[in-house]
């Protein structure tokens, strides 16, 4: 007799005895014999949804779940008897009718579960169609693939996330045969709130969820690092160790001696770097050494120079001034100082976090200022990271610590916040992020928070009779959603993130205390706040009146500011473009050729557009725009090119200055180089009117606004 | 209280935008891809904001039976370059004795014609409310009542004096009354599982859900005898020792959720409800819990997953709802029937009660009929008498006095019989003989011209529609079976066909987890069993002799 606590069965004809609530699957496998299943997984509850585990069991009606049934006493089991082998070939085949075999998984490694136990069965094909429409894939997380053609609905993605790990975003979403599985509200999965971990896709049976290699890159300067090892990080925890294996070579270790370069300026990248150990320097060569963008003389040059020094040590100044940028934005959790573009980053901080997510070039050369250690990424692994709590909480932490303050003040018109009003924001500011072409506020929705930018490109649109346009790019450094909050009203344009976005939010409460205590703000923000919204009116009003149509053809729409030569009037004599070279340090910024409209050529020069495509992804923040419209290229350019290469209409040009730098041979004295700068036309700042239209002697060179001024020649007006 | 908190977001914005849900995940604590995961399993929820007019035709067995194809079409016409329109299938109604019915922006309406629906779809478009007309249920003397107008909770008012709980179950298993919900498991037997199982507070459940094409009768005693379904319930929880009863009642029944609400407001106001019943010293409380919708949800696991406010995914059993039911505790649920007949066999006595049966049968039955019948509807008979009395004594014989061809005894699950089985008796055991099953009681009647390899496509499509996906024979296996059975109506078939059909019914029939999959191949099962020929002509000769399918007009 056996304990009475112990429950008697037969298996295949073998006799057991197991504990009370021991499953069929379990039972069966002590004693040696192995039942298929697809859904089930030992360290997850069993669900049996797949089916193919199914038994006979003596006198039942139909075919018991092997995974989730509960031995009872006397039980007579027949885990591969005729009718269950038929019905397990029947389900593989039904599966695999909808199947992309071999799938990616079955591609990349062979074991497929679900391809591997048909061929088992026996079966090679399907006798069933394929559903007629296919379930899709998502591309949209840059560490795992997405392919619901593959996926099986087995469940375990699902407790593996939510039972395993505790992350709670993946379910199902549909019924019946349009059931998938979902993050979140069947949001692409780069999109959710997907921590990375992995778990899933080391869960999935068959290629609908698979690792994603970064960039089909290997990383091999350094030290490969262990999963073991990473996992013994914090800022690992939480990973799946099988995840991290798959994706060797996409974490290095490097280490650095003193004076050793890691990064420099200008140069294309793809990974991130955190410090483990040891301390580094951030620099940008110096952006005094610059290209002149007036044709002021040298005595102007220096009279702008002191005035740039007087207010980084004056806060009275009018924070409105152009020249009152006092830090430099680049990527990393500092900003650099624009009078001496030099800071120190230490164990535990992160850098080249653009240039890993968006590929955009080095903002600053990092050299090592001691023995440093550091760990090199690939954006794979920056995305897990990022989305590590823990981890994200150290970085908030350090920028909340060290860059805030730098941070507002490098926003001209906060520079006078102050100090203690800066601790008093410090712990109550929210760091979010956006991912890509996520919108971080709409149109005509109640204001609540105040942003500024801290990484990546903002895009601000306006819904505008004839479609959306383009008001303008925010980079790192600028700000937005103060018009709604300082109008009580709602949001006047639409804000959407262009790339992997970092916002500093700032709410309506704190925002309100900051006008209340620093009026010269508030007046200057409202002063620019109504010149804005002046200005939308008008357009809206010039655009009501005018068939949209006739100026998208040729992309003039898109254009805020026109040099048009009228070919009636000029006579090819190039005055013109000496002007522009004569007021630019000999370098014309005017090609007399283009685009022809009417009697008008349309000059290759900048159209100060609506949407200044060349404002993204300027990795020092360098590249502006006025107020009055055109856009500035500032002179710590880097000379990276990445503007010249977005604008469409080829205005952006690199040339050769030759600037002085610091000799890093000879410390304290300074030697001559020739670095690469973008120009653009910026309007003849300095002068009253733009060089090239004064010059012209017949007066076919003319700047126009295109909307109203064809509107006056072609009769478009009202 | 996850269902009632999206109805609430839903009834702010007319849809579920994902913001507030989002909101909504974050206030009551509950994982965001759940709520989106309940959101998107139900029909009643909407994820995106509903066109200004929708039209939705059921096209399920009776409603097809009776012209819906053409009203479909006609409402496609009538909406083409109409903007804001879409036109769109929905599943059975519960209008079955008025079909076609139609669903206009969430108000049904019967008796469709392809006329109105044109006229319908133009006028909402141009602005007019569609106009709910639920006619006003005809008196009629039922003997499923023991009361007259006098003495109603008699019953209950007994059992509270005596508190004879063993004489009840003893009377209540005597009785032989079985599950009326299809499944037929003995109803005594069933209480006094869940009186003795361990685990407190216990639960009354009753299912309303009935959402089968042609099962029409709970609606019918719900219109009729909601005070025998609350004292059976009220009875149910007094003897297993419940305190909550919920009705859960399918969405579409509006008016009878209405009804039943206000016989709960009267009982409590009688004392029969509330913290001390009949000064009894027992707590029993009701309410009516309104379905999200979907024919699953009638599966009696999915309905309590359903109420647990998850996704209606029926549960692997064993354990059964007797000992885990609601929340994992003791649940008796029976069909709204089996509740109302509870009265009657407590006041007027087994052997009286088991005499109104006929045949050898007990008891009384209430049978829905519809398809091509004269007077489609539901009739109260003794249990046991044959098809053909309803169909011909009842129901005033077939449409138009054509030929009968066909019959299903209980919409789809229960397959197809030849006319020439006409006389089976409606009870559990002469229905299981034949290879059906008594079901819900929804006789669906096709008359000579209809085409049986349609009807079983129609029946295994509407499988295939209502199958919650959970589980891979039925949510694959079903739609691998509708389109094996299209191609056959399209003149595509093969012979091979008969063996893929037979393995899909054998996978779905044995390893689906609940009854919706294994019995959704039975259509055309009993139709190779009783109409070969016909199927042979579509499958291998590759016509359609009733002229209906596909393949005829090519």
């Amino acid at each position: 007799m056996s304990p009475p606590d112990l429950l008697e069965l037969t298996i295949d004809g073998q006799p057991l005895k197991v504990p009370p609530g021991t499953t069929i699957f379990e039972a069966a496998r002590r004693s040696g014999i192995a039942v298929p299943v697809l859904c089930h997984a030992q360290h997850q509850t069993p669900v049996a949804v797949c089916r193919v585990c199914t038994v006979e069991v003596k006198n039942a009606r139909v075919l018991a779940a092997a995974c989730i049934r509960p031995v009872e006493n006397g039980m007579e089991v027949w885990t591969d008897s005729e009718r269950v082998q038929k019905v397990r070939r029947t389900l593989y085949e039904v599966l695999l009718a909808d199947h992309p075999t071999p799938c990616a998984r079955q591609q990349a490694t062979g074991d497929c579960e679900l391809e591997t136990q048909a061929a088992q069965a026996g079966l090679r094909h399907s006798r069933f169609a394929a559903r007629s429409h296919a379930r899709g894939a998502d591309a949209s997380s840059p560490i795992i693939n997405v392919d619901h053609t593959a996926c099986i609905l087995c469940d375990r993605c699902i407790r593996a996330c939510s039972e395993v790990k505790q992350n709670f975003v993946i379910g199902r979403t549909g019924k019946g045969t349009e059931t998938s599985i979902a993050f979140d509200t069947d949001v692409p999965m780069g999109e959710s709130s997907c921590v990375g971990c992995g778990e899933c896709m080391v869960s999935c049976p068959t290629g609908a969820l698979t690792n994603k290699r970064a960039l089909d890159v290997v990383l091999h300067d350094g030290a490969e690092i262990s999963p073991d090892e990473l996992l013994a990080l914090p800022m690992f925890a939480g990973a799946s160790g099988t995840f991290l294996a798959l994706n060797r070579g996409s974490v290095i270790r490097r280490r650095f001696r003193a004076g050793e370069v890691i990064c420099r300026e200008g140069e294309q990248g793809s990974t991130a770097f955190y410090v483990l150990s040891g301390r580094v320097q951030v620099s940008i060569a110096s952006p005094l050494a610059h290209v002149k963008d007036s044709r002021g003389s040298q005595g102007a040059g220096v009279t702008r120079f002191f005035r740039r020094l007087s207010q980084l040590v004056s806060s009275d100044e009018d924070p409105r001034d152009e020249g009152g940028h006092r830090f430099i934005p680049i990527d990393a959790s500092v900003n650099l100082p624009h009078g001496n573009p030099v800071a120190e980053l230490g164990q535990g901080e992160l850098f080249g976090e653009m240039t890993c997510l968006s590929l955009y070039p080095r903002s600053a050369t990092v050299r090592a200022l001691e023995d440093t250690e550091v760990l090199e990424m690939l954006r794979n692994v920056l995305y897990m990271l990022r989305k590590n709590r823990t981890f994200k909480a150290e970085l908030d932490r350090r920028y909340r610590d060290r860059a805030l303050a730098t941070h507002l003040r490098s926003v001209p018109m906060l520079a006078g916040v102050s100090e203690d009003f800066i601790d008093h924001l410090r712990e109550r500011v929210t760091l979010v992020a956006f991912e890509p072409g996520q919108v971080i506020f709409r149109q005509d929705e109640a204001a609540d928070n105040f942003y500024l930018v801290r990484i990546g490109f903002v895009k601000v649109t306006q819904s505008f009779p004839g479609g959306e346009i383009v008001l303008k790019y925010l980079a790192r450094g600028d700000y937005l959603g103060e018009i709604g909050l300082l109008h009580d009203s709602v949001r006047m344009a639409t804000c959407t993130a262009l790339d992997h976005v970092e916002l500093v939010r700032i709410g309506a409460e704190d925002f309100g205390e900051m006008m209340r205590r620093f009026p010269a703000i508030r007046s200057v923000m409202e002063a620019e706040a109504s010149s804005r919204l002046a200005e939308v009116r008008e357009r809206h009003e010039r655009a009501a009146s005018l068939p949209i149509s006739t100026f998208l053809a040729q992309g003039l729409m898109e254009a805020q500011n026109l040099l048009l030569l009228d070919l009636e009037r000029c006579t090819r004599c190039d005055l013109c473009v000496r002007a522009c070279a004569d007021a630019h340090d000999g370098v014309t910024r005017l090609v007399r050729d283009g685009l022809r409209f009417d009697h008008y050529l349309v000059a290759t020069s900048c159209r100060s557009c609506r949407d200044p495509l060349c404002m993204i992804g300027c990795p020092v923040g360098s590249i502006r725009r006025r107020d009055s419209l055109e856009i500035l290229i500032e002179d710590w350019c880097i000379g990276c090119g990445l503007c010249a290469k977005n604008c469409p209409y080829g205005n952006i040009n690199l040339h050769s200055f030759t600037v002085s730098v610091p000799d890093e041979m000879q410390p304290g004295r300074k030697k001559a180089v020739v670095r690469e700068k973008a120009t653009t036309c910026d309007l003849s700042r300095d002068l009253k009117e733009p060089a090239c239209v004064y010059a012209c002697p017949h007066g076919a060179a003319m700047r126009v606004e295109p909307l109203s001024f064809f509107a006056e020649k072609l009769g478009l007006s009202r | 209280m996850v269902i009632e908190e999206l109805r609430a977001v839903q009834r702010e914005h007319g849809y579920l935008p994902a913001e507030a849900l989002a909101a909504l995940a974050q206030r009551i604590n509950v994982p965001l891809y759940q709520l989106h995961g309940v959101a998107s399993f139900y029909p009643h929820f909407r994820l995106t904001p509903p066109p200004a007019v929708e039209v939705r035709v059921c096209g399920d067995m009776t409603c097809h039976l009776r012209g819906a194809d053409e009203v479909l079409l006609a409402a496609e016409e009538r909406a083409a370059g109409l903007a804001g329109t879409k036109i769109d299938h929905v599943s059975c109604l519960g209008r079955c004795d008025r079909a076609p019915a139609v669903s206009v922006n969430d108000v049904i309406l019967t008796g469709m014609t392809p006329e109105k629906v044109g006229d319908l779809v133009a006028s909402v478009a141009a602005g007019a409310r569609p106009e709910h007309h639920e006619p006003t249920p005809e008196a009629v003397s039922l003997r499923t009542d023991p009361y007259g107008s006098e003495g109603r909770y008699g019953a209950l008012r007994a059992f509270v004096e005596s508190r004879d709980v063993d004489g009840l179950l003893k009377t209540l298993k005597a009785s032989d009354l079985r599950g009326l919900g299809g499944a037929g498991f003995p109803t005594g037997m069933k209480w006094d599982i869940v009186r003795a199982a361990a685990g407190s507070p216990k639960y009354i459940v009753c299912n309303a859900d009935e959402s089968e094409p042609g099962t029409i009768k709970d609606r019918f005693i719900l219109d009729h005898l909601p005070h025998l379904v609350i004292e059976g319930m009220i009875l149910a929880g007094l003897v297993v020792g419940a305190g909550e009863g919920i009705i859960y009642i399918r969405h579409e029944y509006e008016a009878q959720a209405d009804r039943l609400e206000r016989e709960l407001a009267a009982c409590r106001r009688e004392g029969l409800l509330g913290p001390n019943v009949l000064g009894s010293g027992l707590a029993f409380e009701m309410r009516v819990f309104v379905s999200p919708g979907g024919y699953i949800c009638g599966e009696e696991s999915a309905l309590l997953e359903a109420i647990e406010g998850k996704r209606a995914e029926p549960r692997n059993k064993p354990p059964f709802p007797g000992t885990h039911g609601l929340w994992q505790k003791p649940t008796v649920i029976n069909n709204v029937e089996t509740f109302a007949f509870v009265p009657l066999i407590l006041v007027k006595g087994v052997g009286p009660f088991k005499a109104l049966g006929t045949n050898g049968a007990s008891g009384l039955k209430f049978v829905g009929i519809s398809g091509h019948v004269a007077r489609p509807g539901v009739y109260e008979i003794p249990m046991g008498a044959p098809v053909g009395h309803v169909l011909y004594e009842c129901a005033g014989g077939v449409l138009g006095g054509r030929a009968l061809k066909a019959f299903a005894p209980s919409g789809p699950s229960s397959g197809y019989l030849p006319a020439s089985m006409v006389d089976v008796a409606l009870d559990f055991a002469s229905l299981q003989k034949v290879g059906s099953m008594l079901g819900s009681g929804a006789i669906v009647v096709c008359a000579q011209g209809t085409c049986m390899l349609d009807m079983a496509l129609n029946s295994v499509r509407f499988f295939r529609n209502e199958s919650c996906g959970k589980c891979v024979p039925c949510r694959v296996g079903s739609a691998k079976l509708v389109e094996i059975l299209e191609r056959a109506a399209h003149g595509q078939g093969a012979v091979h066909d008969y063996e893929m059909i037979h393995d899909l019914s054998d996978a779905m029939r044995l390893a689906s987890i609940c009854g919706l999959g294994q019995i959704a191949p039975a259509p055309i099962q009993s139709v190779i069993t009783h109409f070969a020929d016909e199927i042979e002509a579509h499958i291998v000769r590759r016509t359609c002799p009733s002229g209906v399918c596909p393949v005829s007009s090519s």
